[in-house]
């Protein structure tokens, strides 16, 4: 039994991080018997589609009850899990990029944005809402390909300017002299998709009568997600994915193996992309709006960097919880009044920084790092000294 | 011809003015990327604290209202306003940096550089919202006196080639250069600077040779941040401004700047900054739909063929 978990302790940190910690968390056993399960696909998704189907209950009618309760409005709308579930496809695909290879983009915006734009201008010739996804990810991919062809030369800060300035360089683009493809300032609105299965299935339709969270459109996100999640899962458990984590913790020893350490950079960016242009274009679907400051500008891929970092970057489902986090605050914290605080109302980016900034400081493995840490601590390996060694990065800086 | 003329030398001359807000911003994030190897995405909010301070300073110290007004000074020779925000401002940001370096940079500077990118672009999102409540999201215009030293600076002046041109923009672009000069010997020229150009190289060897360079850094992060400050200063003179600013017209800029100067170069951030400015000055007498785009393939461009910078000396996050 401790053979067995001081195994996985030591191939925690960054390298086995994945899925595996999510199952041990949710299913609370943590044992030798989940340790060959954790591995396999079905086990995710089966886990994954479970958490998505009581989601919206838990998000929407559990915490609003809870709310009436209080006397403060702390449960979501019926759009918001729909919406926490976009951005989580989009940081699962995020972090293959930044957490797994290493490579931190500033310009993701640009394949959310070129997505949803591609997308809204496809909806005005058929309005299928999974055309407009394919169509959405396929301007990502071929946008992503040249982009990170050039970018992926440069390494660290240099690529995260690089990324950047493509990512302007499109804001602008779109802003002005595009203008007569993007609408330029006013972007699109009230973009309609039809239904799915040829407009049969409006997106709005509620799946069941009580619960008005459960509607076409979440049913839609749900099935986006479990592919995402699958995909995600397979990439990292595949020698595939493990030459991205090979890359993201020494990249002289993955060239020394022989390996094409640009092919992979690249697969990477590119594969990043997509999953940033399937959340464009549902992005689009679900909010039905598009326009420069949301889709392309710099803060947006900000944004990304934001969600998967305060979910933890060493882990196949952390950043959703990031995803989660962020859209939270924006969409429900911002609007509670709580007795002592009183309104919060714009604040809620303060409250986010405030919170991210002290989730990098103390927990540089993200919310969810910290969650696997304690649940570990809680399983009574006090000192096995993996509480050890997150603060102690704290004070690291007495370099004197 | 010689409208072709006029419009070169408008747009050095607009150029110098812009580029010389960029030169400022980049100096000052290049000797804390040299120094300390520590990269400060929060260098916006420092301008944005000086543009706020300045717009502040400006307020109070206009005499025909504002705080010295009020506490019955109403005459001191010549319109202070100005002059009062370019003393009060550096040391604010000065201030700053030192609270920043203190508390924030360092105990960052032994973690990976993402995780400083991660928590300094915190902070500045934590600024920005600061300074959205506490002042609100509004655009103020920008403020400049119209006398200084007893010269009128509000009207345009008649220039050989250029004709007429906005005399307070001339007395920016003076003052920003002899900032930027004295910037530039304090650390060519003083054992002050050479302790941070050694630091830019190898600060492991400054250290093994004896020297403090835990208050080298302390000062250069406050150099840095008092020349942001300044630079937010000189941007509420001429510029309209809004909590966004820090990140639009400074950060972003500024590390523009060092990419096409080189990390850790001053003198690259005094030219990459004017190359930069001249080339945002040219774009927008000329064809201003595409400014920005110009601009930000430029520095693509260079990162791909130059990836060092005109004078780079040091590669950074490589």
């Amino acid at each position: 039994m401790t053979d067995d978990l001081d195994r996985a302790e030591e191939a925690d940190p960054v390298t086995d991080g994945g899925s595996t910690v999510t199952e041990t968390e949710r299913t609370s056993a943590g044992g030798s018997g989940l340790a060959g399960l954790r591995e396999r696909d079905d086990f995710v998704v089966i886990a994954t589609a479970a958490a998505l189907v009581v989601f919206p209950f838990l998000l929407v009618d559990v915490l609003g009850v809870v709310g009436d309760l209080i006397g403060m409005s702390i449960g979501g709308y019926a759009g918001l899990p729909s919406l926490v579930l976009i951005y989580g496809i989009i940081v699962i695909g995020f972090n293959l990029l930044l957490g797994y290879t290493g490579l931190l983009s500033f310009g993701h915006a640009a394949f959310f944005g070129s997505a949803a734009y591609s997308a809204a201008l496809f909806s005005q010739i058929v309005p299928s809402p999974i055309l407009m996804v394919i169509v959405g990810s396929l301007v990502a991919t071929l946008l992503a390909w040249p982009i990170g062809f050039v970018s992926i030369r440069r390494s660290g800060v240099y690529f995260a300017v690089l990324t950047l300035t493509f990512g302007q360089a499109l804001y602008f683009y779109a802003l002005g002299p595009g203008a007569w493809l993007t609408n330029g300032d006013n972007g699109f609105s009230d973009v309609a998709a039809h239904g799915l299965f040829l407009g049969a299935l409006p997106l709005d339709a509620p799946l069941l009568p009580v619960f008005d969270s459960y509607t076409v459109m979440y049913a839609f996100t749900a099935v986006m997600m479990l592919i995402a999640v699958w995909v995600g899962n397979r990439i990292i458990n595949s020698p595939y994915g493990l030459i991205f984590e090979a890359l993201g913790e020494n990249e002289q020893r993955v060239e020394f193996v022989g390996l094409n350490v640009f092919r992979y950079k690249l697969m990477a960016f590119v594969i990043s992309a997509v999953f940033a242009g399937v959340g464009g274009a549902m992005f689009l679907i679900h909010e039905q709006y598009i326009h420069p400051t949301t889709g392309l500008y710099w803060i947006q891929s900000g944004d990304f960097v934001i969600m998967t970092v305060l979910g933890g970057t060493g882990s196949l489902i952390g950043p959703v919880f990031g995803a989660f986090v962020f859209e939270y605050v924006a969409n429900v914290i911002s609007g509670v009044n709580p007795p002592v605080i009183g309104p919060i109302g714009s604040l809620w980016r303060f409250v986010l920084g405030a919170v991210f900034v002290f989730i990098v400081w103390v927990f540089p493995r993200g919310i969810y790092g910290a969650l696997s840490d304690l649940g570990a601590w809680l399983l009574g390996r006090s000192g096995g000294g993996d509480d050890g060694s997150d603060p102690a990065a704290t004070d690291g800086g007495e370099s004197e | 011809m010689v409208l072709l003329q006029v419009d070169i030398a408008s747009i050095l001359l607009n150029g110098l003015q812009q580029g010389a807000i960029y030169a400022l911003l980049g100096i000052g994030l290049t000797i804390i990327l040299g120094t300390m190897e520590f990269l400060n995405l929060a260098h916006g909010a420092l301008y944005l604290v000086g543009a706020y301070v300045g717009l502040l300073v400006f307020r109070e110290t206009t005499l025909s209202s504002g705080l010295l007004h009020g506490a019955g000074i109403t005459t001191i020779g010549f319109d202070g306003g100005f002059l009062a925000a370019i003393v009060i401002v550096p040391i604010v940001g000065f201030a700053v940096g030192l609270l920043m370096e203190r508390f924030v940079a360092e105990p960052f500077y032994d973690r990976p550089e993402t995780d400083q990118l991660l928590v300094t672009f915190g902070l500045a999102l934590i600024v920005e919202e600061i300074v959205k409540q506490v002042i609100g999201g509004n655009t103020f215009q920008p403020v400049s006196p119209s006398t200084i030293f007893g010269v009128n600076v509000s009207q345009p002046v008649s220039l050989p080639v250029v004709g007429l041109f906005p005399s307070w923009r001339l007395f920016i672009i003076g003052i920003a250069l002899l900032v930027i000069g004295l910037t530039y010997i304090a650390i060519e020229r003083t054992d002050f600077g050479l302790v941070v150009q050694a630091g830019t190289h190898d600060s492991e060897m400054v250290r093994l040779l004896g020297i403090k360079i835990t208050r080298s850094y302390s000062l250069v992060f406050a150099l840095g941040a008092a020349l942001a400050a300044f630079a937010g200063l000189i941007g509420v003179s001429i510029q309209t401004i809004s909590p966004q600013i820090g990140t639009e017209r400074a950060l972003v800029p500024a590390f523009l700047t060092i990419v096409v100067g080189g990390a850790g170069s001053v003198r690259g951030a005094i030219a990459g900054g004017l190359v930069l400015g001249v080339i945002i000055s040219a774009m927008t007498q000329t064809y201003s739909q595409w400014a920005q785009i110009v601009l930000y393939l430029f520095v693509a461009a260079m990162l791909i063929v130059k990836p060092e910078g005109l004078f780079g000396s040091v590669e950074v996050g490589e």
